[in-house]
């Protein structure tokens, strides 16, 4: 409710003073009761039009094409029309399905469901996983520690998880590192980082959402630095280090990152935040992780992004094909900023230069700027975070992927969730743009059975099949040469609005492309998972190449996400295509071009799993033949187990 | 002169209460409301419940959120009935998938959605909201004549505006 004593020039306990103190004598009084009641009215009205113009500081669902529900209910649904793929700039996990056909509904039995589950990707045993959170390497063990529910297989009653790795691939699951067990963070153990001092200790910084729900930050510890497990942690008795300062709202300040030391020698933290519509980063100095000056400027903000989550900030070598600590700076060396968009549920990178005298940060290319350009991941794939891994010097990269089918499936298989596998992250001297992804290689740790394919032939308008045994546990890097004779001879067309995203998918054939590898698909292609390119011609000739993941017949259940994820992928001058896809049952990630352009998507057939899911490469361009070589491995499974006998 | 300052004191409360009402949630109903492709549902969802008057954005989602559940519960209901007469198979199998939808909904997204707007991390309840719209979306796909509506058509079409509607609002809290 609005405070409407601002408009009255005479508040009532002044009043009397401010008369002309002759209560005796009439009019006096009848004219100042009437100014009084005349001010008042005046007041009234003023209010009512600056309430009319008020601030619109909601968002615009029109204006977001959030490809959501409601995108397609805005056709004014008399009945319950089928819903169309929308543009969807933004998808959420959880977005339209399209309309049934010729499906079963809920045909989710229990093979189906208990297939769904990986093998070589962390997820706890049962339950609700989401952001990752803290991860670190210590005395020979790599932590991870995530967002968890204990209870339902849906969001809520968050606490920290925790499991150690000597790879980061093989974990062990540990006990509940931190509960809600404090008033500051009583609704919510939420995401936080770790930094390791020049002591070697390590301090924990995370945000606790308190009894009033106000976002608060928080510092803990490990409880026994000589317990390589960390198995125990201890929060500082005076939390919170950090409330939201003024200006920002109690419900936008949270996930603090790992901190870096300035060239003063103080340790400096970001944490994203949001002013109206903008994003934007807060910076905070601090010497002991308990007492914090803020600065007075922003790392950076962008308009029209929305709130910054898991804010991630780290400097990459433009030389050298290592990783960086986080606090190196210097010549040769980018910082990236990278930030996870609540408004549509994506993560965000942008390469440019880190000022430490002012703790600001410029984009080398502001047309890509944070929140407006590159994405780490065209899929599901969201509140990523790095860490500087000083056991193997490199920069490695968590996401958490989310589920894309129902809940109602979710909670009869009893889980939801997974992360991907960790990522080495290095910037893209070729390119100069990008930043390369790319499946750690303990990952190669687990490859079994091998199969390589040389120079297969697949010309237009033909699926090849592939003859490996299991298709469920794969490792598959794949190359395609195209006859540049072909390239040179298509026509370019002016109509340059190819995307992945409102495409027709692998079903829509042009002249140089789509082709690719057909995953989780059976004997009959009736459902299929197209991993592919796509190749467009200007008409001035420039060629540009799209990598795609549809999964529009992923599936013959109606009630999962047939979107095609995708984007733009450079290709240089001299470069094959090429593709590393990591198949582990109901999580497919695909890596184009050594990495530049990547794709995680959820798929949940009702066929093609067991041994009824094949591989197939294909070829639905109408001039182009390809030849693709490729090796295929099988891929153990991780054994993901409790650590035993603890 | 008591006559007159009894007119001005009557001015006065009227402005007051005209006043009040200006900045009452009426006008809070409406520009939200706006952002959503129900307004008219949107409205009178929210007018019918008493909170509505002193209710924040927040305090409106809620208000959508139990709106959903109390319709989805009554769905429930219905489908329950008809599952106790039904002889034709095609429609006990949609009747009782529609039973898992709608439990998915009262005790999965619903509860979700809630703790989301009350944890302040809306971005649950936004995907929560959409889960409710797809399930009773997927209840009303399941019926084998899709000529024509199912015997729970406007139960679906009910908790699947309302759970647009949730969506839309949550969306704002982002």
């Amino acid at each position: 409710m609005a405070d409407i004593n601002p408009l009255l020039p005479v508040s009532s306990s002044d009043g009397s003073s401010n008369l002309t103190g002759q209560a005796t004598c009439r009019r006096p009084i009848k004219v100042v009761v009437s100014i009084f009641f005349g001010l008042l009215t005046v007041g009234l009205f003023a209010a009512l039009l600056i309430r009319n113009n008020g601030p619109v500081d909601y968002v615009d669902v029109h204006e977001n094409e959030r490809g959501s529900l409601a995108s397609t209910a805005f056709e004014k649904a008399e009945n319950l029309k089928p819903v169309s793929r929308g543009p969807a700039a933004g998808v959420s996990e959880k977005s339209n399905w399209a309309f049934g056909g010729d499906l079963p509904d809920y045909p989710w039995n229990n093979s189906m469901l208990s297939w769904q589950r990986t093998a070589f990707h962390f997820q706890p045993e049962k339950n609700w996983m989401n952001d990752p959170n803290g991860p670190l390497f210590y005395k020979g063990w790599y932590h991870f520690f995530y967002q968890y529910n204990p209870n339902a297989p849906v969001w809520g009653d968050i606490v920290w998880g925790h499991a150690v790795s000597k790879d980061l691939i093989h974990w062990l699951h540990l006990p509940l590192a931190m509960v809600a067990d404090q008033w500051y963070d009583k609704n919510g153990v939420w995401t936080g980082s770790a930094t390791i001092l020049h002591d070697g200790k390590i301090v924990m910084l995370y945000t606790g959402s308190t009894t009033e729900g106000v976002q608060v930050q928080n510092l803990a510890y490990p409880a026994d630095q000589y317990d390589p497990l960390l198995v125990h942690w201890v929060k500082y008795p005076r939390n919170p280090v950090l409330v939201p300062p003024p200006g920002i709202g109690p419900n936008d300040f949270r996930d603090p990152t790992t901190a870096w030391l300035t060239s003063e020698g103080k340790w400096r933290i970001t944490i994203g935040s949001k002013i109206n519509k903008t994003g934007i980063a807060l910076v905070y100095d601090t010497k002991d992780f308990i007492n914090y000056e803020m600065l007075d400027g922003l790392l950076h903000a962008v308009p029209g992004t929305g709130m910054w989550e898991c804010v991630d900030f780290f400097p990459v070598s433009e030389t050298e094909n290592n990783g960086l600590e986080t606090s190196i700076n210097g010549h040769g060396i980018k910082h990236v900023v990278k930030a996870s968009l609540d408004d549509d549920r994506h993560d965000y990178y942008a390469i440019g230069t880190y000022n430490d005298r002012n703790g600001t940060w410029i984009p080398d290319r502001p047309n890509i700027d944070v929140g407006i350009g590159l994405r780490y991941d065209y899929g599901i794939y969201y509140a990523a975070k790095t860490f500087y891994d000083q056991n193997k010097k490199r920069r490695v990269l968590w996401g958490w992927i989310g589920e894309s089918d129902s809940e109602a499936a979710d909670v009869k298989k009893g889980w939801a969730s997974v992360q991907s596998i960790p990522r080495t992250i290095l910037f893209d001297k070729k390119t100069g743009t990008h930043l390369l992804q790319w499946p750690v290689e303990e990952i190669d740790s687990l490859r079994l059975k091998g199969k390589e394919f040389n120079q297969v032939r697949i010309q237009a308008g033909s699926v090849v099949p592939l003859d490996i045994d299991s298709a469920t546990q794969l490792d598959i890097i794949a190359e395609f040469k195209i006859d540049s004779d072909a390239l040179d001879k298509a026509t370019g067309s002016s109509d340059a609005s190819f995307d992945c995203v409102t495409s027709g998918g692998a079903a829509e054939r042009g002249a140089l492309g789509p082709f690719g590898l057909l995953v989780l698909a059976d004997e009959r292609l009736s459902e299929q998972t197209p991993v592919y390119f796509y190749m467009t011609k200007g008409s001035d000739g420039n060629l540009k190449t799209f990598f795609c993941n549809d999964q529009s017949r992923s599936s013959k259940a109606s009630d999962v996400d047939k979107h095609i994820y995708g984007s733009l992928v450079p290709v240089l001058r001299g470069e094959n295509l090429s593709i590393r896809i990591l198949v582990d049952h109901s999580i497919i990630e695909s890596f184009g071009q050594g990495g530049r352009t990547v794709i995680t998507s959820r798929v949940y057939p009702t066929k093609a799993i067991h041994g009824a899911a094949k591989v197939f490469l294909f070829n639905n361009a109408t001039e182009l033949n390809v030849t693709a070589s490729l090796k295929t491995w099988q891929m153990n499974s991780a054994f993901i187990q409790p650590y035993p006998n603890l | 002169m008591t006559k007159i300052i009894s007119l001005f004191i009557l001015e006065a409360v009227f402005c007051f209460t005209f006043f009040t009402v200006s900045y009452s949630d009426i006008n809070l109903i409406q520009t939200n409301c706006k952002k959503t492709p129900f307004y008219d549902l949107c409205v009178l969802t929210l007018k019918s419940d008493p909170r509505s008057s002193t209710a924040d954005v927040p305090g409106l989602a809620r208000i959508v959120a139990d709106s959903v559940n109390a319709k989805a519960i009554a769905t429930l209901n219905q489908i329950s009935a008809l599952l106790k007469s039904v002889k034709d198979p095609t429609l006990e199998k949609a009747l009782e998938g529609c039973i898992v939808s709608y439990n998915t909904i009262i005790q999965a997204d619903i509860p979700v959605a809630i703790d989301a707007i009350e944890k302040n991390n809306p971005k649950f309840a936004v995907q929560s909201a959409t889960d409710a719209g797809n399930e009773a979306q997927a209840c009303e796909n399941s019926f084998a004549e899709k000529a024509s509506n199912s015997p729970i058509f406007s139960g679906n079409k009910a908790v699947h505006d309302l759970s647009v509607v949730l969506q839309s609002i949550a969306s704002l809290l982002l």
